[in-house]
C-alpha cells in the first residue's frame, strides 16, 4: 500500500487558510463595530464641548452686561440731575459724588464740561473717586493742562455721536493700576446741545479673575478681547492690558491664519472654529459683547475633548489586538498540533505496514498449504495458527524426511514483535537441527542450548517436537514445558508427557525422550493454551473440557480443525482475542502390516474400562479367528493383569493411563501391558496354594495366579519409570 | 449381568445371568452380601447362564462358602459351563464346592 501524505498535508493548509479567514473576519467586525461607536462618541464629545463652551460664554456675557448695566444706569439716573446742575456750576461735583456713593460698582465718575461751555471758567471736569484699595473717596479734578481731557476719547467719541460710548479697557495708573473702563454719556442742556459728558469708570479687575477660571476643560482657557484687539483677560496675567492679540500672534508665524482668527474673533459674530496649529488641534467657541464691542472665546484644546476617547479607542484597539493575537497563536498551536497528528498518523500507518509485511514473512515461515502432502495416503494434516496481534509468538511446523514426520509446536513467552523474533529462531533452529537428527530429545536439548545462549531477553519457549515413523507408527516425542498433545483414538486421551522445562532456561539441560505406538486413523491433536485459554466476553475460559468434548470421534483432519475452529470462535464470541491461537492435527493413516502389530488399546485406571478390554479381545478373536475357549481364557488373564494395576499402580483419585499392545507372531499371542504408577512385579508374587480348605483359603490372591496359569509366559521389565508386563500365548 | 435371587422354604436360588467380571462382580458382591445371614440353610449358585467369571467373582462365591461353613450351611454350585469349570479347576474351587449339573 502506498501513502499519500501530500493530499492530507493540502487539507492542513486549506484548514489554515479557512482559520486565517475566519480571524481576519472577526478583525474586521471589531474594527468596524469600534470605528462606528468612536465615530457617533466623538459626534456625542463635540456636541457636549459646543454646549459646555455655550453655557459658559453666556454665564460669563450675563454677569459682564450684568456690571455694564448697572454702569450705564448709574450715569442714566443722574443724567437729569447733571442737567439740572448745568444752572448751578458749583454743585456740578455733587452728582459725581452721587454716582460713585450710590453704586458699589463704580470706581470713579467725572462731569466734564464742554470746553467753553462755562464763559468764566473754559475747563471744568470734576471728578470723584473711590480707593482701589481703601474704599476711600476722594475728590479731584480733571481739567489739568496734563491731562487735556477734551483730546481723550470717552470725551470725544460721546460728543460726536451723540450716545454712550463704552471706553477701551485701560490701566488706572493713578487709581491703583488697576484695569478699567469708562462709559460715557452727554448730557444736553435746555437747548438740547451737549454741555458735558458724564462718566461711570468701572473696575474689570474682577472679570480677570473670573475669566481665568472658567475651567470647561483641564487644558482649556477663555479670552477676552477689547474692541482693538486688546487682551482684556487670559491665563497669562503678563500679557492682559500689555498685549493685543494681533501682537501676541505676529510671533508665532502663520500670519493668515492668525489674521483669520483675529478677524472672526473681532467680528462681532458667534460662532466657532478650529484652527491647526503646530499639529495641534484647537476649537474656539466664541461670542461678541453687546455694547462693549468686546470678543469672549473659550479654548479647547482638541485632545480635551477627544483625549478620553482616544484613551479608550486606544484601549480598545489594544484589547482587539490581543484578542486577535490570541486567536492567532490558538489557530497556529491547533494547527501545529494537527500536523503533528497526522505526522503521527503517517508514523503509525508505517509501522502498520511493515507490521502487517512481518505478519506476512511470519506466515511464510509456516507450512500453510493444506493437505501438505497430497501425494500421500499415510498422512492427513491439518493446522492453524491466529496470532492476537499482527505477528505472534506460537509456531508449529512439520515436514518428511526418510519417512519420518518431524513436528513441532510451540509458544513464546509474551506476545507481538519480541515474541515473533523468537519465534523465527525457534522455528529456524527445529528446521537446522531436526534436518540431521532423528531423535526429538536431542533436537530439543540442542534447540536449548542454542536458544539459553543468546537469551539476554529472558524469554522462554515451550515446545513439543515429535518424531513419527510412518512405516511402524512409531512416535517419539520430548516435551518441553508444553503442554500434552490428546490422541485420539476410539476414544480421547492426552498423551503421556514429562512436563520438562520450557527451552531457553537452563542451557545444559538433558530433556528425556518419550515414545509410543500410534496405529491406523488414530490422530494427534497439538495446540498452544491460547485455546483453553480464549475468553468469552463473560472473562470464562474455554477450557479443556470443552476442548475435550470437540475432539470426539474419528475424522479427517480438516473436519476436526473446523469443528475446533468453530467451536472456539461461538465461544469467544465479540471477545478480543487475548493470546495467539494455534492448533494441528496429525491423522496418522498407514496401515502398518498385520503380523507385526495387531492392536492397540488404552485404558484409565477405572474399573468401568474392563469391559472395553472385553470388547478388545472379542473383536481381536474375530479377526484372528481364536476360539470361544481361549478368548475367554486370554480375557480372564489380560483382565486380572489390568485390574491389578486399575486398582494398585496409581493413588486414589490420579487419572493414569493403561496401554495394551497384542501382537500376533506366527503361533504366539503376545500382550505387552504398561502403565507408569508405582513400580510393581506380579511375577514376583508367592504363588497361591489351590490345595488349601475352605476355612484356610484366603479371599484374594487368585488374580496374579490366574494370568501365570493363564500365559504361558509372563515377564515383568521397568524401564524409564514404566512398569512393562509382557505376556505370551501359544496357540 | 442379572441376578435373580428366589427363596424356597430353607433354600436360595441364586441365578446368575451374564458375565461376572471385575465391574460386575463390584455390584454383585453388595446384592449378595444379604445372603451370608441365610448362610446356614441351603444357598444354590445357578450358573447354567454365566457365561464368564473372574477372580472376583470367585471371591464372591468363596465368601458365601466361608459364611455357609461358619453357619453350618451349603453352598451348591449348579450348571456351570466348560470354560468356568475350567477355572474352578485351575484354582481348586471344584474342591471347596458342591458341583451339580
Amino acid at each position: 500500500m502506498k501513502l499519500n501524505p501530500s493530499k492530507e498535508k493540502n487539507q492542513t493548509r486549506q484548514s489554515l487558510w479557512l482559520g486565517l479567514l475566519v480571524v481576519l473576519v472577526a478583525a474586521l467586525t471589531l474594527e468596524a463595530t469600534a470605528l462606528i461607536q468612536y465615530f457617533y462618541s466623538r459626534k456625542g464629545l463635540r456636541q457636549e464641548a459646543s454646549q459646555r463652551a455655550e453655557s459658559q460664554l453666556e454665564a460669563m456675557e450675563y454677569r459682564i452686561m450684568d456690571i455694564i448695566d448697572q454702569a450705564e444706569a448709574a450715569v442714566r439716573n443722574k443724567v437729569w440731575i447733571a442737567q439740572w446742575c448745568l444752572s448751578v456750576p458749583d454743585s456740578i461735583r455733587r452728582v459725581t459724588e452721587r454716582i460713585v456713593n450710590d453704586n458699589p460698582v463704580v470706581m470713579g465718575s467725572v462731569m466734564a464740561m464742554v470746553p467753553g461751555y462755562f464763559k468764566n471758567q473754559p475747563l471744568m471736569a470734576p471728578y470723584t473717586s473711590r480707593s482701589h484699595i481703601t474704599g476711600e473717596v476722594s475728590a479731584l479734578s480733571l481739567a489739568t493742562d496734563e491731562y487735556n481731557y477734551p483730546s481723550k476719547d470717552w470725551f470725544t467719541k460721546p460728543l460726536e455721536t451723540g450716545e454712550g460710548y463704552w471706553s477701551e479697557p485701560y490701566i488706572d495708573i493713578g487709581g491703583g493700576n488697576i484695569l478699567m473702563t469708562t462709559y460715557s454719556l452727554p448730557v444736553r442742556d435746555k437747548t438740547g446741545s451737549i454741555a458735558a459728558i458724564l462718566t461711570a469708570d468701572i473696575s474689570l479687575e474682577w472679570l480677570t479673575d473670573a475669566v481665568g477660571n472658567i475651567k470647561v476643560y483641564p487644558d482649556a482657557y477663555s479670552l477676552l478681547l477689547s474692541r482693538q484687539g486688546k487682551i482684556m483677560a487670559c491665563p497669562e496675567k503678563s500679557l492682559v492690558m500689555n498685549k493685543s492679540l494681533q501682537e501676541v500672534t505676529s510671533t508665532m508665524g502663520d500670519t493668515a491664519l492668525f489674521n483669520r482668527v483675529g478677524r472672526t474673533l473681532l467680528s462681532g459674530e458667534e460662532g466657532n472654529m478650529s484652527i491647526h496649529y503646530k499639529g495641534a488641534v484647537n476649537h474656539i467657541y466664541f461670542s461678541p459683547m453687546e455694547r462693549t464691542g468686546w470678543s469672549m472665546s473659550i479654548v479647547i484644546p482638541d485632545k480635551d475633548i477627544y483625549g478620553g476617547l482616544r484613551r479608550i479607542g486606544n484601549l480598545v484597539t489594544i484589547m482587539q489586538l490581543l484578542g486577535l493575537a490570541m486567536l492567532l497563536l490558538i489557530l497556529f498551536a491547533f494547527f501545529r498540533r494537527q500536523v503533528k497528528f497526522n505526522q503521527l498518523e503517517d508514523k503509525r500507518k508505517r509501522m502498520m505496514n511493515e507490521l502487517h509485511v512481518a505478519s506476512n514473512i511470519q506466515m511464510s515461515m509456516i507450512p500453510k498449504e493444506f493437505p501438505p502432502f497430497p501425494e500421500r495416503t499415510d498422512i492427513d494434516m491439518a493446522a492453524d495458527i491466529v496470532p492476537a496481534k499482527e505477528v505472534g509468538g506460537d509456531l508449529y511446523d512439520f515436514f518428511i524426511r526418510d519417512e519420518k514426520l518431524f513436528f513441532c509446536i510451540g509458544d513464546v513467552s509474551g506476545k507481538g514483535v519480541p515474541a515473533s523474533l523468537v519465534m523465527a529462531v525457534t522455528r529456524s533452529l527445529f528446521r537446522t537441527l531436526a534436518a540431521h537428527e532423528y531423535s526429538p530429545k536431542r533436537i530439543v536439548t540442542a534447540m536449548n542450548s542454542s536458544m539459553s545462549d543468546m537469551n539476554d531477553s529472558n524469554m522462554f519457549v515451550t515446545l513439543f517436537c515429535g518424531v513419527l515413523d510412518m512405516k511402524t507408527g512409531h512416535l517419539r516425542y520430548c516435551n518441553a514445558g508444553h503442554n500434552a498433545p490428546f490422541i485420539l483414538t476410539d476414544h480421547i486421551w492426552k498423551l503421556d508427557v514429562l512436563p520438562n522445562l520450557p527451552l531457553g532456561i537452563v542451557p545444559d539441560m538433558t530433556f528425556e525422550e518419550q515414545s509410543m505406538d500410534i496405529h491406523y486413523d488414530d490422530s494427534l491433536f497439538l495446540y498452544t493454551d491460547g485455546i483453553t485459554e480464549a475468553e468469552n466476553s463473560g472473562h470464562e475460559l474455554f477450557g479443556e473440557e470443552r476442548l475435550e468434548k470437540v475432539l470426539h470421534g474419528r475424522r479427517p483432519a480438516i473436519n476436526h480443525l473446523k469443528d475446533m475452529q468453530k467451536a472456539v470462535s461461538d465461544f469467544v464470541g465479540d471477545a478480543p482475542q487475548s493470546d495467539d491461537i494455534t492448533m494441528l492435527f496429525i491423522h496418522y493413516l498407514n496401515q502398518v502390516p498385520t503380523d507385526v502389530s495387531e492392536r492397540h488399546l488404552v485404558l484409565k485406571n477405572d474399573i468401568q474400562e474392563i469391559s472395553r478390554l472385553a470388547q478388545f479381545l472379542d473383536t481381536l478373536a474375530a479377526e484372528k479367528g481364536l476360539d470361544h475357549s481361549l478368548t475367554m481364557s486370554l480375557n480372564l488373564a489380560l483382565e486380572e493383569a489390568v485390574t491389578n494395576v486399575i486398582l494398585y499402580a496409581y493413588p486414589k483419585g490420579v487419572t493414569g493411563l493403561i496401554e495394551l499392545d497384542a501382537f500376533l507372531e506366527k503361533d504366539t499371542l503376545r500382550f505387552v501391558l504398561s502403565d507408569r504408577g508405582v513400580a510393581f512385579d506380579p511375577t514376583a508374587a508367592p504363588e497361591a496354594d489351590t490345595t488349601l480348605s475352605v476355612e484356610d483359603r484366603p479371599i484374594g490372591g487368585l488374580g496374579i495366579y490366574l494370568v501365570r496359569k493363564t500365559m504361558d509366559q509372563v515377564t515383568y521389565r521397568n524401564e524409564d519409570g514404566k512398569n512393562i508386563l509382557s505376556m505370551i500365548k501359544k496357540i | 449381568m442379572e441376578i435373580n435371587i428366589t427363596q424356597q422354604n430353607n433354600s436360595t436360588t441364586v441365578q446368575l445371568i451374564g458375565r461376572l467380571d471385575t465391574p460386575a462382580s463390584l455390584d454383585a458382591a453388595k446384592e449378595l452380601e444379604p445372603l451370608q445371614e441365610k448362610a446356614n440353610g441351603t444357598i444354590i449358585l445357578d450358573c447354567k447362564e454365566l457365561t464368564y467369571i473372574s477372580s472376583s467373582g470367585l471371591r464372591i462365591f468363596l465368601t458365601l462358602r466361608k459364611a455357609a461353613m461358619n453357619k453350618g450351611g451349603e453352598v451348591i454350585v449348579r450348571s456351570i459351563n466348560e470354560d468356568i469349570r475350567n477355572v474352578f479347576m485351575m484354582t481348586g474351587f471344584l474342591n471347596l464346592f458342591k458341583i451339580e449339573n
